[in-house]
């Protein structure tokens, strides 16, 4: 692409092509940089975390991040329990406020089913499942309960049981369920392959 | 001597070490982060992904450009253990001589610990009645877990119940725009995450808590000036329809008044994308406590923190003991 | 032809930063277009200048002085044309995108996947053009621009195409995005403008002044710097992401001072100290304000690299202002200046009117002064009172306000200034093609002529 130089406003000729010189960097920049990358490093080891995915600004270190946790002793019964609610093992069909779906599935609400201070018909219920129409305070629901006999431990079941009777919410003030009795409750009723139906429930003592 | 292979295996170098460390490892930390549980000990999942309309209401969000005004990114300059007490217990003379063996503490160790107001009062002889009414109340802030937790300790002793409560502090959880601050958890499901990077407006990364009614937002969009006194927020119109009233007002009609309000016969009615943009706004609330950003959630019963609005009821309830950490 | 193009894409790119500047004052302006609100104007605006014009006169003049030092002809013009044409489209395309609501949400990277994918091709056409015209050279001995301009050929298509990909294509999940980002955004307004940028200071300054540049291995110091240090910018101090990243950049953009020293030093010796040369030249003009743009701008953002510092302007006008004084004081001007000396060499002629080209120095840096130094201070002043929670908010946006409008001044200036500029190339490209013509002309009517004369 030579240029082409016509008549009107030549251009001057071009100045040479640049070249550079060999003076050496002054030493005291080194020294500037090793400074600065010094106190980088300073900063850094501070304020970084090295690399830590957990610790955000303004924590400088995993260590503090963990002693600022809130309190939590071993999780208490209820809270397993509302976790195993949750799961959706029983929201799904009693609803997170427990009202359950009126025809279909009872409610959990101050019903005499889960008040009865003792839990061995619940705790039965839980373990097989129930099928056919069950009265629950006046109220005819015709759902079929899924056993969990196998997809829960007796920790679970009795921690969600627990919840249930110990529900503020919903006003529920009844004893807690221990993980023993479940045990219990799921030897004697080892034999049993079906889930129960409400007539059959009503006959075996809560007690049992 | 060659010089324009080593040119281009320095940048090569140089690049490749950036691209480690801002492109490889987020990937590997942030990229791959799954739910986690929050840490109340509730065991709830979190974060939730957006429903529906607040997801389409994030790509109004994008198309619009309201990150080029609004950041999303709430910073943290500390946190705080602060001591509350949640029941006065039986022996309340020896609460209050605890109590003040704590105020005379901060007396020592001013930089350690503050007396907040309620303790200020006992500092000022008020009657013990006074200082352990209107319970749970928190006495003392200080900066140390470690010293707090046997604060908490001595406390207990009497009978009484107290707990060490986490709050974060800093200049814009004290305006209110969030109750900690963000992470990256935060933004799991959203895409494209837009944390913004101007505060031409408000942060926005808390408003679904601040401004949770979906009539604010949309009123806001339409006239900003008509919510926000003094509001620099151009008027988004276009996301809404004026149209004539027919067969009765619509029940999404937004109600205007004075001079922002449509002539007789019309009426204003936002469409989808406003009703989308507002749905996402309200669902902005990232309050749940991380492992990363630890905090008390002060919520009476052990409910979720982020999906229901916080009980009313007392803290006293018998499922008190298991949920006290959670509040 | 890069270069026209170039200037027609900054007048565009003013056009909607004067829209979306005006906005701030009267919020009602255009807020019925959908097309026209300032979320979407912002980013159209920006794009339009990164990616219209520092982009296309960036790889014009890296282009041009990649052929002058290597001492060889262009290899394949035409792919440059077809490239250069391919990146326009691109663009168009791109702004169009945004303007109806298909921006990706990203900063300075807005333009929909279909516009990136034109623009990438178009990059590489141009790209592979200047790799084969620097592997051609003949002047073995390689000058410290060619350095910087080697390692910027790369730097771009792999920082693009990697942040394209990952944020449009295989999309990484949740906040890593935000990173690549930002991590792409500082690659590309730091170290590939530095180095362009830089290059082209390196060539021109010792080239009009006639004298050698001071020290080469200053000018290596500079050039590892940048690229070590210089990509690990970029992320913000409350940033969503784990404390070490902000940690990196805070290192990072701190180290950016000794970059900074290192090329003031290096040029205050090769001038040995003398102004005088920067006032007569008006191409040295431009390169000496962005210089001293560079400099400044670099100071500015070592400090407020310090934390406690950092903190203070971290969501204010502060930030753009600084962004501004790099990519438009410092690179624009550079570019400016470099394409006032480049445009006549390519077409043969000097411009119709060199005051203009004086008239655009002076409105230029008025307007670019006009912008950064009230929106620095009033970046500052917010930054102070957003730390105090009980300063409502809607009053600190209002105190904001003045300097906005000295600022809108600026933006003014600076689009005037844009004018002028395409004016300037406008003209001399007329004079290129009506000389062309016009000896045309002659060769044509003068073949008659000795026809004529011999009976």
């Amino acid at each position: 692409m030579s240029p082409e130089l016509n008549q009107s406003a030549p251009l001057s000729a071009e100045p040479a092509e640049p070249k550079a010189g060999q003076v050496a960097v002054p030493v005291w920049l080194l020294v500037l940089l090793f400074l600065v990358l010094y106190g980088g490093m300073v900063y850094f080891d501070r304020n970084s975390g090295w690399f830590s995915e957990q610790v955000y600004a303004p924590y400088r270190n995993l260590q503090e991040v963990e002693a600022f946790q809130p309190v939590s002793g071993a999780p208490g019964l209820v809270q397993l329990g509302l976790q195993v609610y949750n799961k959706p093992t029983c929201v799904a069909c009693h609803q997170a406020n427990g009202k359950g779906l009126s025809g279909q599935f009872p409610p959990l609400i101050r019903t005499d089913w889960v008040l009865e201070p003792e839990p061995g018909r619940i705790i039965r219920a839980v373990l097989d499942g129930l099928s056919g129409p069950i009265q629950v305070e006046g109220q005819s629901y015709n759902g079929a309960m899924v056993p969990w006999r196998e997809s829960l431990s007796d920790e679970e079941i009795a921690a969600v049981l627990t919840y249930v009777r110990q529900n503020p919410e919903w006003g529920n003030k009844a004893p807690a369920v221990k993980p023993e009795r479940v045990k219990e409750v799921r030897e004697k009723t080892k034999s049993h392959k079906q889930s129960y139906s409400p007539e059959e429930l009503l006959k075996i003592s809560p007690a049992d | 001597m060659n010089y324009g292979p080593l040119v281009f295996l320095a940048a090569f170098f140089a690049l490749a070490s950036s691209w480690c460390g801002f492109v490889l490892t987020p990937q590997l930390q942030i990229g791959r982060l799954q739910q986690t549980n929050t840490a109340s000990g509730a065991a709830v999942t979190y974060p939730v992904s957006r429903p529906g309309l607040a997801r389409q209401g994030l790509e109004v969000y994008r198309a619009n450009g309201c990150a080029y005004c609004h950041s999303q990114q709430v910073g943290q300059s500390g946190t705080a253990v602060e001591i509350a007490l949640t029941d006065a217990g039986t022996n309340q003379a020896a609460t209050v001589a605890a109590l003040l063996s704590l105020a005379k503490a901060t007396n020592d160790e001013p930089a350690v610990w503050t007396a907040l107001p309620a303790l200020e009062m006992a500092r000022s002889n008020s009657p013990a009645t006074n200082l352990l009414s209107g319970l749970p109340k928190a006495f003392l802030r200080g900066s140390n877990p470690a010293t707090a937790k046997a604060a908490v300790k001595a406390l207990d002793s009497t009978s009484a119940k107290a707990e060490l409560r986490i709050v974060p502090f800093g200049a814009d959880l004290a305006r209110g725009w969030g109750k900690r601050r963000t992470v990256a958890e935060d933004f799991l499901f959203d895409s494209p995450v837009m944390p913004g990077s101007q505060r031409i407006g408000p942060d926005l990364a808390d408003v679904g808590t601040r401004l949770p009614d979906v009539q604010w937002q949309l009123l806001h969009l339409y006239a900003p000036q008509l919510v926000v006194k003094g509001s620099a927020m151009p008027p988004y119109r276009f996301l809404f329809e004026k149209r004539a009233v027919e067969r009765g007002q619509s029940p999404e009609a937004l109600v205007l008044p004075g001079k922002f309000a449509p002539p007789s016969g019309y009426e204003v009615v936002p469409k989808p994308a406003a009703k989308a943009l507002a749905a996402y706004l309200v669902s902005l609330h990232p309050d749940a406590p991380l492992f990363d950003a630890p905090m008390t959630v002060a919520s009476a019963a052990a409910a979720t923190p982020t999906n229901s609005p916080a009980a009313s009821e007392p803290a006293a309830t018998n499922a008190a003991p298991a949920t006290a950490p959670a509040k | 032809m890069l270069f026209l193009s170039a200037a027609v894409w900054l007048l565009v790119a003013s056009v909607f930063g004067l829209i979306a500047s005006i906005k701030f004052h009267a919020p009602g302006f255009l807020a019925d277009s959908a097309c026209l609100t300032y979320g979407r104007v912002r980013p159209a605006s920006a794009n339009a200048m990164l990616y219209g014009f520092c982009l296309q006169a960036g790889l014009g003049v890296a282009l041009w002085m990649l052929a002058r030092l290597g001492r060889t002809m262009l290899a394949a013009p035409w792919l440059v044309i077809v490239g250069a044409l391919c990146w326009n489209l691109g663009v168009a395309a791109g702004l169009l995108g945004i303007l109806t609501g298909g921006s990706t949400g990203f900063e300075n990277l807005e333009m929909p996947a279909y516009a990136a994918s034109l623009v990438f091709l178009g990059y590489l056409m141009m790209v592979v053009w200047g790799v084969l015209t620097f592997h051609q050279r003949r002047e073995r001995q390689l000058y410290v621009s060619q350095w910087f301009l080697f390692a910027a050929l790369f730097w771009f298509p792999w920082t693009y195409s990697t942040a394209n990909l990952l944020l449009l294509g295989f999309q990484v999940r949740g906040m890593a995005q935000a990173v690549i980002a930002w991590w792409y955004s500082d690659n590309l307004l730091v170290v590939w403008f530095g180095l362009i940028g830089l290059a082209a200071v390196f060539y021109f300054v010792p080239k009009l002044t006639s004298r050698d540049l001071h020290s080469r291995y200053l000018a290596l110091l500079t050039f590892w710097m940048l690229i070590l240090f210089g990509s690990w910018g970029g992320i913000p101090a409350s940033a969503p992401v784990p404390a070490w990243m902000p940690a990196s950049s805070v290192v990072a953009t701190g180290l950016g001072v000794v970059t900074v020293i290192s090329v003031f030093l290096n040029m205050r010796r090769t001038l040995g100290g003398k102004c005088l040369p920067f006032m007569s030249d008006p191409s040295l003009k431009f390169i000496g304000f962005g210089l001293v743009a560079f400099v400044i701008g670099g100071f500015a953002s070592g400090i407020m690299a310090w934390p406690a510092l950092g903190q203070l302007t971290l969501f204010t006008w502060f930030i753009p202002a600084r962004d501004l004084l790099n990519s438009y004081g410092f690179f624009a001007m550079v570019m400016f200046g470099a394409v006032y000396y480049i445009a006549p060499q390519l077409v043969g002629r000097q411009f119709l009117s060199p005051k203009l080209v004086r008239a655009h120095f002076w409105i230029a840096a008025a307007g670019v002064l006009l912008f950064v130094v009230p929106l620095a201070v009033g970046g500052i002043l917010q930054g102070l009172r957003l730390r105090h929670a009980d300063i409502a908010f809607t009053d600190i946006a209002k105190g904001t306000l003045p300097f906005l409008r000295v600022s809108t001044m600026g933006d003014l200036l600076m689009a005037l200034g844009h004018v002028l500029f395409l004016a300037n190339l406008a003209g001399l490209v007329l004079q290129f093609y009506r000389a062309r013509a016009v000896s045309a002309w002659k060769e044509a009517t003068a073949e008659i002529q000795p026809a004529e004369a011999t009976p």
